[in-house]
């Protein structure tokens, strides 16, 4: 098969392949749909990002040999936010297209920048998409939900959705033209650092003001001494600074998580054992 | 509707915001408070049901921002399970978390049994580009993958929404003080799990100052959300501004 491709590749048209931006935005919305659907713990996204080069890779080759080589370039290892992803479907695109106009580009070369790309990519794509524009927005919302309004539900579910896809539609265009060279650069540039800067600055503001307004522990104990005077410890504490017990709590799970990494679980149930305890004992 | 009429929904609403079609739109539709927003048009009951998903969120506020999409908990089993049976039985928010959680926690099993099957599929599609069959892979990466979801998302929540009412409501009956108490203790720490875990994603030690800012900015100055979320917009914005001189210089 080898020397097969060999061959078809000296006898290329000469007229070159190229794609259409529709093409590229039908890409986008099949890794978009599917980003998670057929993810499974053996080659988490290889499955999508094969399926979403389809239209593509459909466009420019022509034998069943070729079309049948790149898609399996595309079902290896892939990984990665599956929002800011769209940046790397457009490289892998722009590469694709190069390929079939008879550049010289190994599989190696596709699958090393994709590979090469996909973790700092996805640290970014966490950092945020999901770290802060997702708290974000539900966050915003979250005061009409408490007060049994479904705007709190249903702006999230328009605005969220709007805003990634934009933020997708954006990037795979741009991932195709602007090519491999200039992505490295942008990803390594100041300009994408100071994205992640803004967006942190914003979500852990939004988060503490948030925990200000939810995390709700106060204690009931008091002291009374002989003297008809009584110490309330609630009160001793809102003198020094309110909310010093929610905070606390925060804090204890922050360094917790911390040190000893995601146990979530474990952290569930002590809440839940800690709830019952010092409901019992009249602590909080 | 009828509880038969609203398991059913809820299973179905399970399995479909689950099955992740559409990256963000999905990851919109499995958080409580929007759960919240069709069980209340179901119900009938909007005002108990949003009440309800709202402090089931900010439990899961967090959780859903773990990196590499490695859900600790599942925010959709416990929020189509605890918001239909909450508003069912007249359950308060506090109380409707506390019987959330061991869900939030069982969805976790469920997911994993979810990515094992889906290997399947990778090798089906494996086949499928040995013979250049497009459309092959198109059904692997959407179409099986979906109508196995089916199977193993929808009865788990049918189940328990149509059998769980009466349980439910029967529990709110015996509730002693003391338990009753200490749900409310876990309702009130348990977001502070949510808020954790995103500190931790963002994870840098240096811009913590503007966790307290925030927090001080609602103990102190009684400022709402939105207020907050402007001021750290502009300041953030500031801020920029000046590490951009100090790069240029």
């Amino acid at each position: 098969m080898e020397e097969k491709m060999m061959n078809q590749e000296i006898t290329q048209p000469t007229e070159p392949k190229k794609l259409k931006k529709r093409d590229i935005t039908k890409s986008m919305w099949i890794y978009y749909a599917g980003a998670e659907l057929s993810n499974s713990y053996e080659r988490l996204q290889s499955l999508v990002f094969c399926a979403s080069m389809t239209p593509v890779l459909k466009k420019l080759y022509s034998t069943d040999e070729e079309l049948s080589a790149a898609l399996k370039r595309h079902l290896v290892f892939f990984n990665t936010e599956g929002i800011l992803g769209a940046i790397i479907q457009g490289i892998a695109i722009s590469m694709e297209e190069q390929k079939a106009n008879g550049e010289d580009i190994s599989d190696d070369t596709i699958t090393g920048i994709k590979t090469g790309l996909m973790g700092p990519v996805a640290g970014m794509g966490d950092a945020i998409i999901w770290a802060a524009i997702m708290p974000i927005i539900f966050s915003i919302f979250l005061p009409f939900a408490s007060n049994g309004s479904p705007i709190g539900g249903i702006m999230p579910l328009i605005l969220y959705p709007l805003l990634t896809i934009l933020i997708s539609y954006f990037l795979i265009h741009n991932g195709y033209t602007l090519g491999k060279k200039s992505i490295v650069s942008l990803l390594h540039g100041g300009r994408m650092k100071n994205i992640i800067f803004t967006a942190n600055i914003i979500g852990l503001t939004m988060m503490g003001a948030l925990s200000a307004s939810y995390v709700n522990l106060s204690t009931p104990l008091q002291f009374s001494f002989s003297g008809g005077s009584e110490i309330i410890i609630q009160d001793v504490l809102d003198m020094i600074a309110p909310g010093l017990l929610p905070l606390a709590a925060v804090f204890i799970i922050y360094f917790y998580l911390k040190k000893r990494g995601p146990r979530y679980n474990r952290i569930l149930l002590t809440v839940v054992i800690v709830a019952i305890i010092t409901s019992l004992l009249g602590i909080f | 509707m009828s509880v038969l009429g609203v398991a059913i929904f809820m299973g179905c609403y399970y399995w479909f915001s689950r099955l992740r079609l559409g990256y963000t739109i999905s990851s919109a539709l499995l958080q409580p408070v929007t759960i919240a927003v069709f069980v209340g048009l179901i119900t009938g009951d909007m005002k108990n049901a949003m009440m309800i998903g709202a402090a089931l969120q900010l439990v899961y506020l967090g959780v859903t921002s773990t990196p590499g999409g490695n859900v600790p908990s599942d925010p959709a089993l416990a929020g189509c399970i605890a918001i239909p049976l909450g508003v069912a039985a007249g359950m308060n928010p506090q109380t409707a978390i506390a019987l959330a959680i061991p869900f939030g926690v069982l969805g976790v099993f469920v997911d994993q049994l979810r990515r094992t099957t889906n290997s399947i599929w990778v090798h089906m599609a494996d086949k499928y580009a040995e013979k250049a069959d497009t459309k092959g892979i198109m059904r692997a990466a959407f179409l099986y993958p979906s109508i196995m979801g089916f199977l193993i998302r929808f009865p788990i929540v049918f189940i328990i929404d149509y059998f769980g009412v009466s349980v439910a409501q029967k529990l709110i009956e015996v509730l002693p003080e003391w338990l009753s108490h200490s749900f409310e203790i876990m309702g009130g720490i348990l977001p502070a799990l949510g808020f954790a875990i995103t500190l931790t994603v963002i994870g840098k030690k240096n811009l913590i100052p503007f966790f307290i800012v925030g927090f001080f900015a609602v103990m102190y100055l009684g400022l709402d959300t939105m207020a907050v979320a402007i001021f750290a917009t502009c300041a953030a914005l500031l801020l920029n501004l000046f590490r951009l001189k100090e790069e240029e210089a």
